[in-house]
C-alpha cells in the first residue's frame, strides 16, 4: 500500500488531483453537463452542501460572468467568483440569507451533491440524504426561475421511489443520472430535474420542512408492480475512463506519472481535537488494576464476579441465532 | 394484465434475519433486543444466565427497530407482564407481552402506527405515546385506538441526528433536540394551547459534531451526549423541566477513537459505545473505569444496562450481542505484584524466571543459585547454588498441573541438570555437549512419559527420559537418543511436544521450520530405509557426545521448512487431532500428521498489531486462547471472542517470562527491574464476559453461496426452545441443513449452516487468510466424505475465494455430524494454495524505494468450469477490475493455482463472470463462459476448445512465463446502458439457453441465446471449429428495480427472480414475450451484494439467501 494505492484504486481521484479540482466529483458535474447541457443559458447558480467545493469549481469556470453561490455546514476554502455561505441549510436563517441574493432575480440552476457523514445504518442514512435533497428542494422553491434546472444527488436505496414521486410535483422532467465517474459499486446517482414548474397555488415556505411522500397504493406501490421509477441515464461516453476500473500509474496517453498531493484538504473537521488528543497520547484511557503494583502478596487478588464454566448460551438453548462452534 | 391473478405465486417469506442489532433494553430479568424489524427476548435462567426465549418476528413491517420503551407500571411490576412501544424508522407498534413462569405469550399489538417523519425517541406519559420526529416535533398518540392528540412543532424546524424526550405527563414533557448544526435545542411542547409552534427554551452549544445518543439520569440533574467528534459530553442540567435551567458542562470525554453512537447514564457510571467497536465505563468525574472490547466490525449500535445485576449489554453491527460485568471503581480485579527478591540475604542479579504450576515460581540469579517463592507461603527459598551456572543459565519447569515437581537448568558448558523442586538435595547432573546448551524444553504424554530436549552445538537434540523412583524421592535421567535439525544459522530447536498417541514428537526451532521426529527411533524396524522422508541416521557422532550413551542422531521424518518465517516457532500444541503451532510471525497454524507427514491445514492471523505469539493454550470450555505479545504488553486474547482476555503491561517479549494456566487460575511470571514480578488472575483463561449471540461478519456480505445440504437423522435432533408452533407436524429436529459460504469486506469467508427446520443460522468456521476483502467465492467437487457409496451424512466441496489486491485462496471444506456442537455439525478446512497476480512485488528487495506501476488489481467474480472427468483439470475464470478476463487451471484438486491466459478485450472493468455448458445430443459438451462489463457489455466465449491441446484459440504470450492471450470472443453484445451486476443462464429446449442480466440502471436483459456446433472430420486431425453463437429473442425491461440489480437467477424456462439494491425480491414470469412482473417482496438487508437460489425439497420449496449488509433467507413453495 502507500499513498499511490489510492491513485491506482481510482482513476478519477488521481485526475482530480492533477486537474486541480477539489474533489473527483467535479468529474460528475462535467459529465452530467456533457448531457444534459446543464450550464446553457445559466448566468445565476446555487451550490448547495458545496464544501470542499469541487462544484463550486466547476460552476466558476463553466459560468462565465455568472453569479455563484456556494453554502455548506462546513467551513470551505475560499474560491475565486464564489459567494460563500456557511451555515446548516436546513434552518430558517440560512435559507433566508440565501434567498435575499435572489430576491427579484431567481436563480437558473440550483446544484446539491451532499451527503450526510455516513453512519453506516442504512435506513438513517437513506433517510438524512433524503431530508438533505428534500431542503435543497425546499430551498430551490425559493430561487429556482420557472423552468429552472435542480440537480442533485441521491441514494438509490429501498424508498427512492418517493423522492422521485416528491420531485415529479415540482419539475416537468425528473431523471436519475449517472455519470461514468461515479462508481458502479456506489449507491449514488444524480436527480436531474429540468423544467421547474410548481403545482398551481403552489406558496413556498420555509417554516415548514418539505417532508417525504409515503407510499401509495394506486401509483407508487410499497410491493406492487406499480413504482414511481424514473428512466436513468448513463452520462459521459465510453471512451471516457471507467471510475471502477484500475489502472497501472502509467496511464495509455504515455504521461508519466508523478505523485500529486490533494488539493484541498479538509478544514477543521469534527474529529480534529480527537485525533489531536490521541496523536499526544491524551486520550482517557482505563484504569487498569495492574498498573498499581501492589508490592506485598499479602492479599491475593481477589476473583472476578466469574460465572461457571458454560455459560455459553448459544451451546445450550437453540434459537434463531448465530452460534460459532469451533 | 389480467393472467396477473393465476401468476400471484411464489410468494416469498422471510426465514432468518441477520442485522444490525439496533435496539437493546432490559426489561425486568429479560432481555429485548431489535434486529431489523423481529425482537429476541431473552431471560435471565436459574443460573443468572440470559438465555433466548423467543423470536417475535416481523413486528415493525418494513421498518427496522431502533428502540423500546416499556410502560411504567404503578406497581413497578414488569416480571410477568409488560407493554411496550416499539419504534423505528417511521413506524410504531405496541405490544403487550407475558413472560410469567418461562413462557412467553404476545398478549396483544397494536396495529403498525406509521408516522410522515421519523422517530427519533418515544416516551410512554401514562397511557399514550409521545414520539419525537425528525424536524422538531413531538406527537402525543393514544396508541389504544390509534389516534393522533396532538402534534406540536418548534419555531425551529432543523432536521435532528437525536433526541430525548423527559417528563411524566404532558404537561411536563421536555424534549431535548439534537440539530444537525450540532446544537441541542431544549423546549416544551406543552407550552403551546393553540397548536402554535413553539420556541426553544435553550440552545446548548459545545460539539462539534452531530450528535447521535443522548441520556438524562433525573436523580442527579445530568445529561450526557455522545457526538461525532468521538467526544461525551456530560452536562449539569439540573431538573430539564424546569425552563430557563443553568446547563454547564462538566464534563468532556475524550476516550473513544471513532464517533460515538451510544451514550447511557446510569446511577454511578456513564456507558459509551461507538464506531471504535468499544463500550467504555465512565465514572461520573469522567475517568474510563472498563473497557469492553470484542465486536468486530463497524461498532456497537445499541447499549442497554442491567443495575441490580451490573450487567453491560451491548449489540453490535457484526450482529452479535454481548454480555459485559460491570465491577466498579478499584475492584479487586487481577494485578502485577513484585515477589521483592532483591535482599542483602540474596546475592545476584535474576538471570531467568519460571513457573512450576500457577503458584511456585522458581528463579536463577547470575551466582548460579536457583530460588523457589511459593505463593501459599510467600517467601523465598533458596534450593541450590552451582557456581557452573554463573555466566550462562537456561531454566524451564516441567508441563503439568503443578509442574511435577520438576524443573531443568542448563549452562554454556554442556551441563543440563534436573532439579526435584520438593527434595532439591535429590538433583541430576548430565553433561551432555562441549558447547553451549541453546534451548530446553519437555514434552509430556499423560502421566506417564516425561521428556526432556536440550539443544546443543551443530544442530544436536539431546532427549533426556525422566522417571521417578517409587519412593518418589530420587529421579532417574537417561539420555534415550539424538536428535539432528535441519541446517541453519541459528541452529537450535524451540519447543516441542508428543503427537498422540505418543510415538512422534513435534518439534519447532529457531528457523521457522516445524518437524517430526520419532520419539522412540531405536523400535524402528530398519532405519533409514524406505522412503526420501523416512527416518535416518543423518551422522554417527561419538566423538562429539561428552557422556552421552547414543551414538546415533536421528534426523526428522517429516518437515515443513520455515513454516513460521525467519523468526521462529514458539509453540507446538497437539489437540483434537491437530497441531498448532505459533511463531514470531504473528500468524498460528493449524497441521495434521498424515501417513508420518505434516501437513499445514490452515494459517490464521491472530488480533492486529500482534506480531510476537509466545503460545496456545486450549481451555476449559474448548475454544483456544493465543498468547503473545503485542508492543510492550503480554496478551491473552482469545481469536473466538476476539477479546483480549488479560494484558499485563511487562515491557516486551524479549524479557524472561513464564506462563501457567490451571482452571483455577492463570499466572505470569517476568523479570523487571531486579525484581520478579507476578500476574495472578483467578478463573484461568475462560472469559469472564457473555457472548449472547455470536457475530457474523463485521463488514458488508459481498457474496453468498449455497454448497449443498446435509441430511441428519433423527438421533441428531435439536433441543427446541423456540417456535415449537411453527414446526410443520413430522418435520422434526433438525432434518436438512443447507451449508452456504460467504466472503465478506471483513477478509473472511465464512461457512454457515442454515437448517430448514429452525430458522436459525449457525457459522461453522471462518476462514481469515485472504489480506484483502473478499468479494467472491466459487465451488467446485462437491461430494461427500466417504464417497457416493457411503450413505453417512457429510459435504466436502472445494472453495476458490477471490477479492482485493488480486489475491485467490484455494480450500477444502468437510462438513460433518457431530453431536457436541450446538449445530450438530463441524467443518474442517484445508488450505490447498494461494495465488497473487503481485508476487513477484513482495519478492522484490528495495521495493521501498520503488513506485509500484501495477494497477491493484480487484477479483470481481469468479466462476469455475468442470470439464468432464476423467480429463483436463477444472478452469477458474476471474472478472479483474483491471480489464481482464483471466483463466486459471486448478490443478492437482486446487493445490495448485496456475495461471493460464487472459483478455483484455473488455478494457473496462469486468463485473461479472459465468460459466455454462451445452449438451447436445451426439455432441460432445462444451464449456462456455459468458463475461461482463461496466459498459454493459457481455462476451461468450468457448473454453473446450481453449482447453483442446494445440488449440489455436491460445495466442501464445509474447515473452516466456507470460499468461497465453484468449483469442476473440464467440459473440459480444451490448445489453445495457452500465455495469452489468447480475448475470445467469439456464439451458432450455435443444441448443438453446436463456441468458438474463441485470444492470445498475434497474434494466433486465433476457435472450434466447443459439448454440450450433458444427463438427468436422475429427478423424483428418483438424480441429474441430468452435460453436456458432446466436442471439434469437431479445427482452429488455427498462426500470425493473429503482437500483442496482445485484441479484437474478433463472429459476426455470417460465420463472426469474431478481434481488436489488431497492430491496425488493421480485418474481418475473419468461417465456411469453417480454418478462411479466409478477410479485415482489421487500426484505430488510441493504446493500444486497449477492444472491443465491436453490431449491430444497418438494416440501419445503425454493430458498434464498441474500448478503448485504447482512443476510437474510427466504423461502418460497413452488
Amino acid at each position: 500500500m502507500g499513498r499511490t494505492s489510492k491513485d491506482k484504486r481510482d482513476v478519477y481521484y488521481r485526475l482530480a488531483k492533477e486537474n486541480g479540482w477539489r474533489a473527483r466529483s467535479a468529474f460528475k458535474l462535467l459529465q452530467l453537463d456533457e448531457e444534459f447541457q446543464l450550464f446553457q443559458g445559466v448566468t445565476r447558480a446555487v451550490d448547495l452542501c458545496a464544501a470542499p467545493g469541487s462544484w463550486s469549481q466547476v460552476l466558476s469556470q463553466k459560468i462565465e460572468g455568472g453569479h455563484v453561490v456556494a453554502v455548506d455546514l462546513q467551513a470551505m476554502a475560499p474560491l475565486p467568483g464564489v459567494l460563500q455561505i456557511q451555515g446548516d441549510i436546513t434552518q430558517l436563517s440560512t435559507a433566508k440569507e440565501i434567498i435575499q441574493h435572489f430576491e427579484g432575480c431567481p436563480a437558473d440552476l440550483v446544484v446539491c451533491d451532499g451527503a450526510p457523514d455516513v453512519t453506516g445504518l442504512h435506513d438513517v442514512d437513506e433517510y438524512m440524504q433524503a431530508q438533505l435533497l428534500l431542503a435543497a428542494l425546499n430551498i430551490a422553491t425559493h430561487v429556482l426561475k420557472p423552468g429552472g434546472c435542480f440537480v442533485a444527488k441521491i441514494f438509490r436505496g429501498r424508498d427512492v421511489t418517493l423522492l422521485y414521486s416528491q420531485l415529479r410535483v415540482f419539475f416537468s422532467s425528473v431523471v436519475c443520472a449517472k455519470p461514468r465517474s461515479s462508481r458502479n459499486s456506489s449507491i449514488e446517482a444524480f436527480a436531474v430535474c429540468q423544467g421547474y414548474d410548481p403545482p398551481e397555488g403552489f406558496i413556498p415556505d420555509l417554516t415548514k420542512p418539505l417532508l417525504d411522500h409515503s407510499y401509495d397504493p394506486d401509483f407508487n406501490q410499497l410491493d406492487g408492480p406499480t413504482r414511481i421509477i424514473v428512466p436513468f441515464v448513463t452520462c459521459g461516453d465510453l471512451s471516457a475512463y471507467d471510475s471502477d476500473r484500475s489502472y497501472p500509474l502509467d496511464l495509455e496517453d504515455g504521461s508519466e506519472y508523478k505523485y500529486t498531493p490533494p488539493t484541498q484538504p479538509p478544514i477543521s473537521p469534527p474529529y480534529q481535537e480527537a485525533c489531536t488528543l490521541k496523536k499526544k497520547g491524551q486520550l482517557a484511557k482505563e484504569i487498569r488494576p495492574q498498573e498499581t503494583p501492589i508490592n506485598i502478596v499479602d492479599v491475593l487478588p481477589q476473583p472476578l464476579a466469574v460465572p461457571p464454566r458454560h455459560t455459553l448460551l448459544t451451546s445450550e438453548v437453540e434459537d434463531s441465532d448465530m452460534n460459532c462452534s469451533p | 394484465m389480467d393472467a396477473h391473478e393465476e401468476y400471484v405465486w411464489p410468494r416469498a417469506t422471510s426465514e432468518l434475519i441477520l442485522l444490525p442489532v439496533t435496539g437493546l433494553e432490559c426489561v425486568g430479568d429479560r432481555l429485548l433486543a431489535g434486529e431489523g424489524p423481529d425482537v429476541l427476548v431473552y431471560s435471565l435462567d436459574f443460573g443468572g444466565h440470559l438465555r433466548m426465549m423467543k423470536r417475535i418476528q416481523n413486528l415493525l413491517g418494513h421498518y427496522l427497530i431502533h428502540g423500546f420503551r416499556v410502560r411504567p407500571e404503578p406497581d413497578g411490576d414488569l416480571d410477568s407482564q409488560a407493554m411496550v412501544a416499539v419504534f423505528g424508522s417511521k413506524g410504531l407498534r405496541i405490544v403487550k407481552v407475558s413472560w410469567g413462569q418461562g413462557r412467553f405469550r404476545e398478549l396483544w399489538r397494536s396495529g403498525l402506527w406509521s408516522v410522515s417523519d421519523w422517530i427519533w425517541d418515544a416516551r410512554w406519559l401514562e397511557e399514550n405515546v409521545a414520539v419525537a420526529l425528525g424536524h422538531n416535533s413531538v406527537v402525543l398518540y393514544d396508541p389504544m385506538v390509534g389516534r393522533t392528540l396532538q402534534e406540536v412543532h418548534c419555531t425551529d424546524r432543523c432536521t435532528l441526528s437525536s433526541a430525548c424526550l423527559i417528563g411524566k405527563t404532558w404537561k411536563e414533557l421536555t424534549m431535548v433536540a439534537g440539530a444537525i448544526s450540532n446544537e441541542l435545542l431544549v423546549w416544551y411542547p406543552a407550552a403551546t394551547s393553540e397548536n402554535e409552534p413553539v420556541a426553544p427554551d435553550r440552545r446548548v452549544s459545545g460539539h462539534v459534531g452531530v450528535i447521535f445518543s443522548m441520556s438524562y439520569l433525573e436523580s442527579k440533574g445530568l445529561l450526557a451526549t455522545a457526538s461525532e467528534d468521538r467526544s461525551v459530553r456530560i452536562w449539569k442540567v439540573g431538573d430539564l423541566r424546569v425552563p430557563g435551567g443553568r446547563v454547564q458542562n462538566i464534563g468532556h470525554c475524550f476516550g473513544h477513537s471513532a464517533r460515538v453512537w451510544q451514550v447511557k447514564l446510569l446511577e454511578n457510571y456513564l456507558i459509551s459505545a461507538g464506531e471504535d467497536c468499544v463500550c467504555l465505563v465512565w465514572s461520573h468525574e469522567g475517568e474510563i473505569l472498563q473497557a469492553f472490547r470484542g465486536h468486530q466490525g463497524r461498532g456497537i449500535r445499541a447499549v442497554a444496562a442491567h443495575e441490580q445485576q451490573a450487567w453491560v449489554i451491548t449489540g453490535g453491527d457484526d450482529s452479535g450481542i454481548r454480555l459485559w460485568h460491570l465491577v466498579g471503581r478499584g475492584y479487586p480485579g487481577s494485578g502485577v505484584s513484585a515477589l521483592c527478591f532483591k535482599s542483602r540475604s540474596r546475592a545476584g542479579t535474576l538471570k531467568a524466571v519460571t513457573l512450576a504450576g500457577s503458584w511456585r515460581v522458581l528463579a536463577v540469579t547470575d551466582t548460579g543459585a536457583l530460588y523457589l517463592y511459593d505463593l501459599e507461603v510467600k517467601c523465598w527459598e533458596q534450593l541450590l547454588e552451582d557456581k557452573c551456572f554463573q555466566s550462562y543459565c537456561l531454566l524451564e519447569a516441567a508441563p503439568g498441573p503443578e509442574g511435577f515437581g520438576l524443573c531443568a537448568m542448563a549452562n554454556g558448558e554442556g551441563l543440563v541438570k534436573v532439579v526435584p523442586i520438593n527434595t532439591p538435595s535429590a538433583v541430576v547432573d548430565l553433561t551432555l555437549f562441549q558447547g553451549k546448551v541453546y534451548s530446553l524444553s519437555w514434552a509430556l504424554r499423560g502421566y506417564e512419559e516425561l521428556l526432556l530436549l536440550a539443544s546443543g552445538p551443530g544442530g544436536v537434540v539431546a532427549c533426556l527420559e525422566i522417571s521417578a523412583a517409587p519412593s518418589g524421592k530420587a529421579i532417574f535421567v537417561k539420555e534415550r537418543c539424538r536428535y539432528l535439525l535441519p541446517p541453519s544459522k541459528q541452529r537450535w530447536h524451540t519447543c516441542s511436544a508428543f503427537l498422540p498417541p505418543g510415538d512422534f514428537l513435534v518439534c519447532g526451532d529457531r528457523r521457522g521450520s516445524v518437524m517430526l521426529f520419532p520419539s522412540r527411533p531405536s523400535l524402528l524396524k530398519v532405519p533409514g530405509v524406505g522412503s526420501k522422508a523416512g527416518p535416518g541416521l543423518l551422522g554417527v557422532s561419538d566423538s562429539s557426545g561428552g557422556g552421552g550413551s547414543t551414538s546415533a542422531e536421528w534426523g526428522p521424518v517429516s518437515t515443513l521448512s520455515s513454516l513460521h518465517g525467519k523468526q521462529g516457532v514458539t509453540s507446538v500444541t497437539c489437540h483434537g487431532g491437530y497441531v498448532y503451532t505459533t511463531g514470531r510471525d504473528g500468524a498460528y497454524y493449524q497441521l495434521f500428521v498424515r501417513g508420518g507427514q505434516l501437513q499445514p491445514v490452515l494459517r490464521q492471523k491472530s488480533c492486529r498489531g500482534m506480531n510476537w505469539l509466545a503460545g496456545l493454550r486450549v481451555v476449559a470450555d474448548g475454544s483456544m486462547v493465543i498468547l503473545g505479545f503485542h508492543s510492550n504488553e503480554f496478551v491473552v486474547w482469545s481469536p473466538r471472542s476476539h477479546e483480549k482476555l488479560h494484558i499485563v503491561n511487562c515491557g516486551g517479549g524479549h524479557r524472561s517470562w513464564a506462563f501457567s494456566d490451571t482452571e483455577a487460575a492463570v499466572a505470569f511470571a517476568f523479570l523487571k527491574d531486579g525484581d520478579v514480578m507476578l500476574y495472578r488472575a483467578l478463573g484461568g483463561c475462560t472469559r469472564p464476559h457473555v457472548i449472547l449471540r455470536e457475530g457474523l461478519h463485521g463488514r458488508e456480505i459481498t457474496c453468498v453461496k449455497r454448497v449443498g445440504p446435509i441430511t441428519l437423522g433423527p438421533e441428531f435432533e435439536v433441543p427446541n426452545f423456540v417456535q415449537p408452533d411453527h414446526l410443520e407436524p413430522g418435520s422434526k429436529g433438525p432434518g436438512l441443513i443447507d451449508i452456504v459460504i460467504t466472503g465478506s469486506e471483513d477478509t473472511t469467508v465464512c461457512v454457515l449452516a442454515l437448517p430448514t427446520a429452525t430458522g436459525a443460522a449457525h457459522a461453522l468456521t471462518a476462514v481469515c487468510n485472504h489480506i484483502s476483502s473478499v468479494r467472491t467465492v466459487a465451488v467446485w467437487g462437491i461430494g461427500t466424505p466417504g464417497g457416493p457409496q457411503d450413505p453417512r451424512p457429510g459435504l466436502t466441496a472445494h472453495v476458490v475465494s477471490a477479492g482485493g489486491r488480486a489475491e485467490m485462496q484455494c480450500f477444502s471444506i468437510m462438513v460433518t455430524p457431530d453431536p457436541s456442537t450446538p449445530s450438530r455439525l463441524a467443518c474442517h478446512i484445508m488450505h490447498l494454495s494461494s495465488h497473487r497476480l503481485d508476487e513477484y512485488w513482495d519478492r522484490q528487495r528495495n521495493r521501498h524505494q520503488m513506485v509500484k506501476v501495477d494497477p491493484e488489481t480487484r477479483y470481481m467474480s469468479l466462476t469455475v468450469c468442470e470439464p468432464d472427468r476423467p480429463g483436463p483439470d477444472p478452469l477458474v475464470a476471474a472478472a479483474c477490475s483491471d480489464g481482464a478476463v483471466r483463466l486459471f487451471l486448478l490443478q492437482d484438486s486446487g493445490r495448485r493455482l496456475q495461471l493460464l491466459a487472459e483478455t483484455f478485450h473488455h478494457k473496462r472493468c469486468v463485473l461479472k463472470v459465468h460459466s455454462f455448458t451445452h449438451e447436445a445430443p451426439n455432441q460432445r459438451r462444451r464449456l462456455l463462459l459468458c463475461s461482463a462489463a461496466t459498459d454493459g457489455s457481455l462476451a461468450f466465449w468457448d473454453l473446450t476448445t481453449v482447453l483442446d491441446h494445440g488449440s489455436a484459440a491460445l495466442e501464445p504470450p509474447a515473452e516466456p512465463g507470460l499468461p497465453y492471450q484468449l483469442g476473440n470472443p464467440c459473440l459480444t453484445l451490448q445489453a445495457h446502458s452500465c455495469g452489468i451486476n447480475s448475470l445467469h443462464t439456464l439451458p432450455i429446449s435443444a441448443g438453446h439457453h436463456l441468458v438474463a442480466s441485470g444492470s445498475e440502471d434497474g434494466s433486465l436483459h433476457v435472450f434466447v441465446l443459439a448454440v450450433e456446433v458444427t463438427e468436422l472430420e475429427e478423424a483428418a486431425g483438424e480441429a474441430e471449429r468452435g460453436p456458432q453463437l446466436r442471439v434469437l429473442e431479445e427482452y429488455s425491461v427498462p426500470c425493473a428495480h429503482a437500483a442496482h440489480v445485484t441479484g437474478l437467477k433463472i429459476l426455470s424456462p417460465n420463472l426469474m427472480v431478481s434481488a436489488s439494491i431497492d430491496q425488493r425480491l421480485t418474481f418475473w414470469r419468461l417465456g411469453h414475450g417480454e418478462p411479466i412482473f409478477m410479485n415482489s417482496a421487500v426484505y430488510h438487508v441493504p446493500d444486497v451484494a449477492d444472491m443465491d437460489c436453490w431449491p430444497v425439497s418438494p416440501e419445503f420449496g425454493h430458498r434464498c439467501a441474500l448478503g448485504g449488509q447482512g443476510l437474510e433467507v427466504y423461502n418460497w413453495y413452488d
